[in-house]
């Protein structure tokens, strides 16, 4: 399929071999309006990392960049230690993409498609499929055209568990199902990141969601990526405070807001192990711990 | 003891693997966890709270580097021998300490009386003793 085939390199099985996906100084522009303004990203190997930003961000846009899927105007991505511009067939194998809106097959059923699915897949793993068709209580005789758009993105993700990808890359996953649902799903993929070592990336506007399960989080704002790390970390090290308005810029400021009632919140930063900035003492201000919702409440408003 | 022991609020500013240490302190401490007692594995905590497994992980490790938990071959996790109930009430006092600090602060902002606060508590834990 691809005449830029690549050898593929020596892939450690070991949860600290090399990162499945490797993205640095991503830059996109259409026409005056820059949608990706210098994204770096570095996901570590079986770990879950969930996008995050407002509606408009662009999310769908870099997971298309990071997959090879829309032009670049600068920056490289690496997929499982290939040049995403020239994957090898054995590594497009190795993952696997589910589009928010999965379309096509429409004149197919179900169990057609699956079989061409398994014939297509090497890795097909069609016990895997069965089971998940089943948990998922997806009607394999019906036509692909009469699916609801979330049982056809939980077919994509039937097909995605069934090739034992790698690397799984989900654009919300989880937006056109109920929250039972919702939550079965996100405990079968934090499952399957431990169980297989798969590393995924998802994006949410929900961040509920995300806070349960993603290890790693992203947050995409005007082009760059905001609070970027393990969502650990950035809940210890980050608070709000509340300053007078006339408050000169504190360090490790990282978002300024009016209140109505004349003062500014303000989000600091820390360096892990470090403590707040001694300014705070003076305007007799205590920093408050943040959920992420609030965080990102804060941060892009 | 079965993974609905374990309370758990994903959206908290507080780190779900420091609610999990936490709690872990406060039910040793309380006697409701006794030295030898079996924790559930990771998979059934993460499974029935749908949080990320590693995350169950990381505080179990956490917990065990605290002394709090002992790793057994084909057992699991269970509860250190050293730490049985503490008998002494300082030390139960101290495990509370963090939310009585909350409790006080929000008390002053709301400009209520200690002695008003505490008639509160007082029935709270009469009701539920």
């Amino acid at each position: 399929m691809n005449a830029h085939a690549v050898s593929a390199k020596p892939v450690s099985e070991s949860t600290s071999g090399p990162s499945p996906m490797v993205a640095c100084g991503l830059r996109k522009s259409y026409a005056a309006r820059s949608v990706l303004d210098g994204i770096d990203l570095e996901l570590p190997r079986g770990s879950v990392l969930g996008l995050l930003g407002r509606n408009g961000a662009g999310k769908t846009t870099l997971l298309n960049a990071l997959l090879g899927l829309t032009s670049l105007d600068a920056g490289t991505v690496q997929v499982l230690g290939e040049p995403v511009q020239a994957l090898s067939d054995a590594t497009k194998e190795r993952l696997a993409y589910v589009m928010q809106q999965p379309a096509g097959f429409g004149w197919m059923r179900v169990d057609q498609w699956l079989a061409l699915m398994a014939g297509s897949y090497p890795r097909w793993d069609a016990m895997r499929a069965d089971h998940l068709l089943s948990r998922w209580q997806l009607d394999i005789h019906a036509p692909m055209a009469q699916l609801s758009p979330g049982e056809r993105q939980r077919l994509e993700l039937v097909r995605a568990l069934a090739i034992h990808a790698e690397l799984l890359v989900l654009d919300e996953p989880a937006s056109s199902l109920d929250p039972a649902a919702r939550r079965d799903l996100l405990r079968d993929l934090a499952f399957e990141a431990l169980d297989e070592g798969t590393s995924v990336i998802l994006s949410s506007h929900l961040v509920g969601d995300l806070e349960r399960i993603a290890g790693q989080v992203a947050l995409l704002h005007r082009g760059r990526l905001l609070l970027r790390g393990e969502l650990d970390t950035i809940k210890e090290n980050h608070a709000r405070v509340q300053l007078p308005a006339a408050a000169e810029a504190l360090p490790g400021e990282i978002s300024r807001r009016r209140l109505e009632s004349g003062g500014v919140s303000v989000v600091i930063a820390r360096a892990p192990g470090q403590p707040w900035p001694t300014q705070l003492t003076a305007w007799h201000a205590q920093p408050q711990p943040l959920g992420l919702e609030d965080l990102f409440v804060e941060v892009t408003s | 003891m079965d993974a609905s022991i374990l309370s758990i609020q994903p959206t908290a500013p507080e780190p779900i693997y420091r609610q999990i240490v936490a709690q872990l302190r406060r039910l040793i401490a309380g006697g409701q966890l006794k030295a030898g007692d079996m924790l559930p594995s990771v998979r059934e905590v993460a499974g029935f709270h749908a949080i990320n497994p590693m995350t169950v992980s990381r505080a179990y490790g956490m917990a065990e580097t605290e002394g709090l938990l002992e790793r057994q071959r084909g057992k699991g996790m269970v509860v250190a021998a050293s730490h049985a109930a503490s008998t002494n009430t300082h030390d139960r006092l101290h495990l509370l300490e963090p939310r009585l600090l909350d409790v006080a602060q929000q008390a002053r902002e709301l400009e209520l009386p200690a002695a008003t606060v505490l008639r509160r508590l007082e029935q709270l834990m009469g009701e539920d003793p």
